[in-house]
């Protein structure tokens, strides 16, 4: 189910409702608990299967490794465990790409072998909820923390809807304390949180579909070059609209948990505002990039050894991201441009001493400027199917591209320059506060003639129910 | 060892008069929607026209797997869609054919997977749009490739929200398709660069929709002389080349074999050319010359078909746009082609019991 459709207001509703009635807490959470799978399965109901063996075999696998001693046993269940999480994964994700990559090696030795016709539907949201179910069981084998005592707490926490296909990937500890005392959401908290639901489907209706689908679809689609101008209102418009359908799908996920009483943590905090990777990667999808610092680039080493050493679990890790995203190269190169960004900025830092908020405003936007220019030349990668498609890409943006064709119509040209420029503007206005900073200070007239705006900006535009893009990893 | 609770996410409500907040913003909602509500009806949007897409051709798809209509079946572009009217079929046949033409699309690959697929044993009637039809293309609309299998693998999810969806058409005349905000912009006569193709020249709204599929033309369309030309303009500037005579050959065999296909299981297939007009027309001659095209088709298919220009009855028929019949002149044009159907296949004829309806 997205929630962009009507299928979810109905269902958001009804559950709200059954929430605030007077039933006991246990009742409550089973209710969002079935809710949940109803909310999995209304897109394919075989697969919640998955999630049912997922959250069972984490279940038995945390209690064994937390009463086993011997570390050889401990190794074994967290094995079990990894093996049936990343096995799910690979078969499903990785499966084709895997066979493919096969076939291609095997030709590379002269040997031809055709691999067998892969049909398999790719589970929607299986790498957030597979790293999920892992995050609980690395910590306690760890020794982080305790396994859980109630089943059901555990399963509301593998399954909990508004973040269960799309992130935020959350740590059991953000999240399992809060279903041990009942909640429900106080006015403030409901006005919040339709406030940001409304907020979300803005981002992602009324930006990210209507106003920029469109035109990175047209020039990344292209079958001929494209020429300067189109190929960076393309790449622009594909940044705007990955960060306002991701986002936006954060912004609604937290929105509608908060509804129900429950805070989940903030997935993306002004991106495009950033000065360096390293900010970058502290504002967006912080909950992927803080789970690959904690389960990846740490146990790798972190920054503990060599300079060489830390250069490559960082460009490790963010290999291992870019692969997260999508079984295809283009996503390596994708997660090793900006390994490679990440690297060369510490680099540069340890041997200038540049601070990561440079002094002077001028200095700061230049920084930024520079450090969007550069994520969309990632975005490149990450967007195009193959690598012929980025190359004619990035040609275009040269201006090397050798008869390019004009693809863009002038009023999509216009609503890119004006959408993006509006994005960058206000994630750079809002770079050091908060949405929550900024809604306290404005008048509440104001307030609710915005949500208004927008709220009616959605209905007319009459969202199809477009799917979010990070359904696909 | 630190606990479970220690890391619980906490957020921040920021302080604000969220009743009154709130209230406005329902408030301008409510007055927002209901001016927009308004504008679009003033422009002759009706509440009741229930659109069309691939959820609504699923359900017409599942109906024959169901076994519900399983005699009578359309395939075709938008001509036959806005050409035939199903009271009509009613008042004649005593049924209601399953529509399954999709507008801006070659019914070719629908029917050669319907051919394999499907174990229907009734009359399939194929549309003929030339253009369409003898030329690789395939659909002007991506969402319509995959319509033979999303009928089956429709999630639950779309198919509520499917429903939920016809429910408010019922009510709410500004839930179209055509007249959403983002399209509207789009629509803005700009310049725009040589070669680039052009929103503006994108097909506008040309039809109303209700139960079972039944187009017809929009009405407004007879009115609006702006909007006429504009429909016109799009015709014109969509030319293809002349059919080669090699591609219609592979075309009339590929066809062939889905007919045999049908047939070999107890089915019977005819080509219904729906007319054209004007200068529409003209060019259909040049792209698609009926001697080389439809003629060659029957005669290799073994066929029946129905042509428009070999019945007087179906002539003067009225084509505001030069490709689609007005309301009226579709009624006419069904009640001649089911009765020349009828004439095919006596099994159809139920005009002992129409009495004077007719």
């Amino acid at each position: 189910m997205v929630f962009n459709s009507l299928t979810f207001v109905v269902f958001f509703t009804v559950l709200l409702l059954l929430h605030r009635m007077p039933f006991s807490w246990t009742t409550k959470k089973v209710n969002l608990l079935i809710a949940s799978y109803l909310f999995y399965a209304a897109w394919n109901p075989p697969f919640v299967i998955l999630l049912w063996i997922s959250t069972l075999v984490d279940w038995l696998v945390a209690r064994r490794l937390y009463e086993s001693t011997r570390v050889a046993r401990r190794r074994a269940w967290l094995l079990i465990s990894l093996a049936v999480n990343l096995g799910f994964l690979a078969f499903f994700k990785y499966g084709e790409f895997l066979l493919a990559n096969w076939q291609a090696l095997m030709a590379t030795v002269g040997v031809t072998w055709v691999p067998p016709e892969w049909n398999i539907i790719l589970p929607v949201g299986i790498s957030f909820y597979t790293f999920q179910t892992l995050s609980y069981t690395l910590d306690v084998y760890l020794g982080r923390s305790k396994p859980l005592r109630s089943m059901l707490d555990f399963s509301l926490f593998v399954t909990f809807f508004p973040q269960l296909v799309a992130g935020p990937i959350v740590r059991p500890g953000q999240l399992v304390p809060q279903f041990a005392v009942p909640r429900q959401a106080t006015r403030d908290q409901l006005s919040w949180g339709l406030g940001l639901m409304t907020l979300g489907l803005f981002m992602k209706i009324v930006i990210a579909d209507s106003g920029l689908a469109q035109s990175a679809d047209l020039v990344f689609g292209a079958e001929k070059p494209v020429g300067f101008a189109d190929a960076w209102l393309g790449t622009l418009a594909f940044s705007g609209q990955i960060f306002c359908d991701f986002a936006g799908y954060s912004t609604i996920a937290i929105g509608t948990a908060l509804c129900f009483g429950f805070a989940l943590p903030d997935n993306f905090r002004m991106p495009y505002a950033a000065i360096g990777f390293s900010d970058f990667w502290r504002r967006w999808h912080i909950s992927l990039s803080t789970w690959l610092r904690d389960y990846l680039y740490i146990p790798l080493g972190g920054n503990r050894g060599s300079d060489a050493r830390t250069y490559v679990n960082l460009m490790l890790t963010m290999l291992l991201g870019g692969l997260w995203h999508g079984a295809a190269w283009t996503f390596v190169v994708w997660g090793g441009l900006h390994g490679l960004y990440l690297a060369g900025e510490r680099w540069i830092r340890a041997r200038t001493g540049v601070p990561g908020d440079p002094a002077g405003p001028w200095n700061r936007l230049l920084l930024a400027l520079l450090t969007y220019f550069l994520v969309n030349i990632t975005w490149v990668f990450f967007r195009a199917d193959t690598f012929a498609g980025a190359a004619r890409i990035l040609q275009g943006m040269g201006g090397l591209a050798a008869e390019p064709v004009a693809v863009l119509p002038t009023i999509f040209m216009i609503k890119v320059a004006v959408l993006i420029t509006g994005i960058v503007a206000i994630q750079w206005l809002m770079r050091k506060r908060s949405l929550e900073e900024v809604v306290a200070r404005t008048p509440w007239w104001l307030t609710g003639l915005v949500a208004a705006a927008m709220l009616l900006a959605v209905i007319v535009s009459q969202g199809s129910g477009e799917a979010f893009i990070y359904f696909q990893f | 060892m630190k606990t479970l609770e220690d890391e619980e996410t906490r957020r921040v409500i920021p302080g604000a008069r969220w009743d009154v907040a709130w209230w406005l913003t329902v408030a301008l909602v409510v007055v927002g929607v209901g001016a927009w509500e308004w504008k679009m009806r003033s422009l002759g949007l009706r509440a009741g026209d229930l659109g069309d897409g691939a959820s609504h051709w699923t359900v017409e798809r599942r109906k024959i797997a169901a076994g519900e209509h399983d005699d009578v079946v359309i395939f075709g572009s938008s001509r036959i869609l806005f050409d035939t009217d199903f009271a009509v079929w009613q008042i004649m046949t005593g049924r209601r054919p399953v529509q399954l033409a999709l507008p801006g699309t070659s019914p070719r690959f629908l029917l050669k997977r319907f051919a394999r697929d499907a174990d229907f044993d009734g009359l399939v009637i194929v549309g003929v749009t030339p253009e369409a039809f003898f030329s690789e293309f395939t659909t002007a609309f991506p969402e319509y490739l995959t319509v033979n299998d999303l009928w089956r693998e429709e999630s639950p999810s779309q198919r509520f929200g499917h429903g939920v969806g016809l429910l408010l058409s019922r009510y709410l005349a500004f839930l179209d398709d055509n007249y959403r905000l983002g399209q509207l912009i789009d629509r803005v006569d700009i310049p725009d660069r040589p070669g680039v193709r052009r929103p503006f020249m994108e097909v506008w709204k040309l039809s109303e929709t209700s139960e079972d599929r039944q187009y017809f033309l929009w009405p407004r369309l007879m009115t609006d002389s702006r909007l006429l030309a504009h429909a016109k303009s799009v015709w014109l500037a969509r030319s293809r080349p002349p059919a080669a005579a090699e591609l219609v050959e592979r075309i009339c065999s590929d066809v062939g074999q889905d007919i045999a296909r049908i047939r070999a299981r107890g089915g019977e297939v005819v080509f219904v050319r729906p007319p054209s007009a004007g200068a529409y027309y003209e060019r259909e001659q040049i792209v698609a010359p009926r001697a080389v095209t439809w003629d060659r088709l029957l005669r290799v298919t073994g066929a029946p078909g129905i042509h428009f220009e070999d019945y007087q009855h179906m002539q003067d028929l009225e084509i505001p746009e030069m490709s689609h019949l007005s309301r009226d002149s579709a009624t006419r044009f069904t009640r001649a082609y089911v009765g020349l159907l009828a004439e095919l296949y006596p099994w159809l004829d139920q005009r002992a019991v129409a009495g004077s309806a007719l």
